[in-house]
């Protein structure tokens, strides 16, 4: 049996016994009893049969049961496909895609049960990685053009950054288990000796009640969710001032939405994090807390920007698409269809290159035109996307979500008249759509569709 | 398509273009509006707006005539783009051919 693969976090984890790992539904479990949880779990999948380089789903949430198995099940060197309730509606398809060969399931009081699928795994990439013996990891990109991509990874190679010490902090689980933002904060967390804070919803005024009753030092998160923290007031409510870090990434975060945050927590260091289901998350720096100029590579990564575009090479890249030919050039650079602005060592992500809106031929990035809209009174989201038209090929479209029912007319003459002393007037949106439904997916990341 | 469009008659529309005009012209800074009638010129070289604003226009004039009337065109697709007369190139243009494809629409 392998079981070295993680051993380095075991004898870690050991040596916290007696201190806070997991805090889940209120309830704390300690580092040993986690450590107990990983015995009892390899136990079990002895009993199931469950050999190493097998294609298992782990559906879950933050709980003592799923942390524990996604401990055993990369200790054993299984290829574990984590899938979480934001993705229900394409479990089956998913399923599929990975080949999945066997299944936990988690339920919501922490209760498992162990099924089957009755596949045999044989796609090329599963057989190669299987031969290392090392771990694998299989993330979903979230596809929002198209199918989603299954990114195949050696969980060998994700894991080898948290050898090196870093930070010991109380941390909230924000981002989704099966999501490389998740797999990334559990790890890092457990890996320092700080605690796991998981949440059983992540409105905003759920997120601060976990912040103030476990005191809270890091919050990694969305800007969509920081835009909504703004604009619930939620924070006004609890005692936030554990707080220390609070990362964000995943989209473009509204420069306004920044400034905001930054302006009511001058203390809490707000950092820019960068990554890809494709490559790991990049280690990277924020000039400062109230800046968008971020420096993102770190050891094992390198980038360049082609025309205005990231490309990264990284050593913890992902082994290949499950399901769609290798994105990697001939030595090994990777698209990250990320326009980006760039300052020395520094640079500023503009957007994503399919959602630029070329308006008689000039580029309009949504999340600049969206952070002038945030800043509107009554203005509670937008969301911003191109439409085609004959004049000018394409015209700004906005969505908004309004605090207080308004006028349609009225609106758009207010925001024409706010905009023109802050976009060029190409950037102006020509059609609004005032809208009641929310405008972000399960994640909390915008959707520009 | 909406039958309410019947009711729909010529000086309504030209009422939406115009002040419609009014509102973008005004929300462009323009300091002074120009007088304003059926006359006025939307594209060209006298024409009271640029092509931003125009554009602007046509959308917000299509957005009025649905809140308003219940009507729902596309003034600007390649039919309005192919037409040997511009529907743009006055108000009194844009009123003829908002009322036309009113009709259409029955």
């Amino acid at each position: 049996m392998h079981r070295q693969h993680i051993q380095w976090l075991i004898e870690r984890m050991a040596g916290w016994a007696t201190e806070p790992a997991l805090i889940w539904n209120d309830c704390t479990t300690s580092y040993g009893e986690l450590l107990e949880r990983v015995r009892f779990w390899n136990a079990f999948l002895d009993e199931h049969r469950v050999a190493p380089g097998e294609v298992v789903t782990l559906e879950g949430d933050y709980s003592p049961a799923a942390v524990s198995l996604l401990l055993a099940l990369i200790e054993r060197g299984v290829i574990v496909v984590p899938l979480t309730k934001a993705v229900e509606a394409h479990r089956e398809e998913f399923l599929e895609i990975a080949q999945v060969e066997s299944i936990v399931h988690i339920d919501e009081q922490d209760r498992w049960q162990f099924t089957r699928t009755g596949r045999t795994a044989d796609n090329a990439l599963i057989v190669a990685l299987r031969e290392t013996g090392d771990p694998g990891l299989v993330l979903f990109s979230s596809g929002s053009t198209g199918k989603s991509k299954a990114a195949l990874h050696n969980f060998a190679r994700l894991l080898e950054k948290f050898k090196t010490p870093r930070q010991r902090m109380r941390t909230i689980t924000f981002l989704l288990l099966d999501h490389i933002g998740g797999v990334n904060t559990l790890l890092y967390t457990l890996s320092n000796g700080g605690v796991v804070i998981s949440l059983r919803d992540r409105d905003p005024e759920v997120v601060c009640q976990a912040i103030e009753r476990h005191k809270a030092e890091m919050l990694p998160t969305s800007p969509t969710f920081l835009n909504l923290l703004l604009m619930s007031h939620a924070y006004e409510r609890y005692d936030l001032s554990s707080l220390k870090l609070i990362t964000y990434g995943t989209e473009v975060m509204p420069e306004s939405t920044l400034t905001r945050l930054h302006e009511l927590f001058p203390h809490i260091k707000l950092q820019q994090t960068y990554g890809l289901s494709e490559l790991g998350i990049l280690r990277s720096k924020s000039k400062d807390s109230g800046s968008l100029w971020v420096k993102v590579g770190g050891e094992g990564f390198e980038t360049k920007v082609v025309d205005g575009v990231l490309w990264i090479k990284a050593h913890s890249a992902m082994l290949g698409y499950l399901n769609a030919p290798s994105p990697f050039d001939a030595e090994g650079w990777f698209n990250t269809n990320d326009m980006v602005e760039v300052d020395g060592e520094y640079i500023r992500i503009l957007g994503r290159k399919t959602e630029i809106i070329n308006v008689g031929g000039q580029k309009v990035y949504p999340a600049e035109v969206e952070s002038v809209l945030l800043q509107m009174e009554n203005v509670v989201d937008a969301v911003v996307v191109g439409e085609p038209h004959p004049l000018t090929g394409a015209i700004v479209t906005a969505r908004v979500n309004l605090a207080q029912p308004e006028p349609a007319q009225a609106f758009r003459q207010r925001m024409r008249a706010f905009c023109r002393e802050r976009l060029a007037s190409y950037k102006i949106p020509v059609k609004v759509e005032i809208v009641d439904d929310e405008q972000f997916n399960a994640r909390y990341k915008r959707v520009r569709r | 398509m909406q039958s309410t469009t019947v009711n729909l008659n010529r000086s309504e529309v030209v009422n939406v273009i115009l002040s419609a005009l009014r509102d973008v012209l005004e929300s462009q800074g323009v300091a002074e509006l120009p007088a304003l009638d059926e006359t006025t010129r939307l594209i060209g070289r006298s024409a009271a707006l640029d092509s931003m604003g125009l554009v602007t226009l046509i959308v917000e004039v299509e957005q009025r005539l649905e809140e308003a009337f219940d009507l729902v065109v596309v003034l600007a697709d390649d039919r309005a783009m192919s037409q040997t007369r511009s529907p743009f190139l006055s108000v009194a243009t844009l009123a003829d051919y908002v009322m036309q494809l009113a009709a259409e629409q029955g």
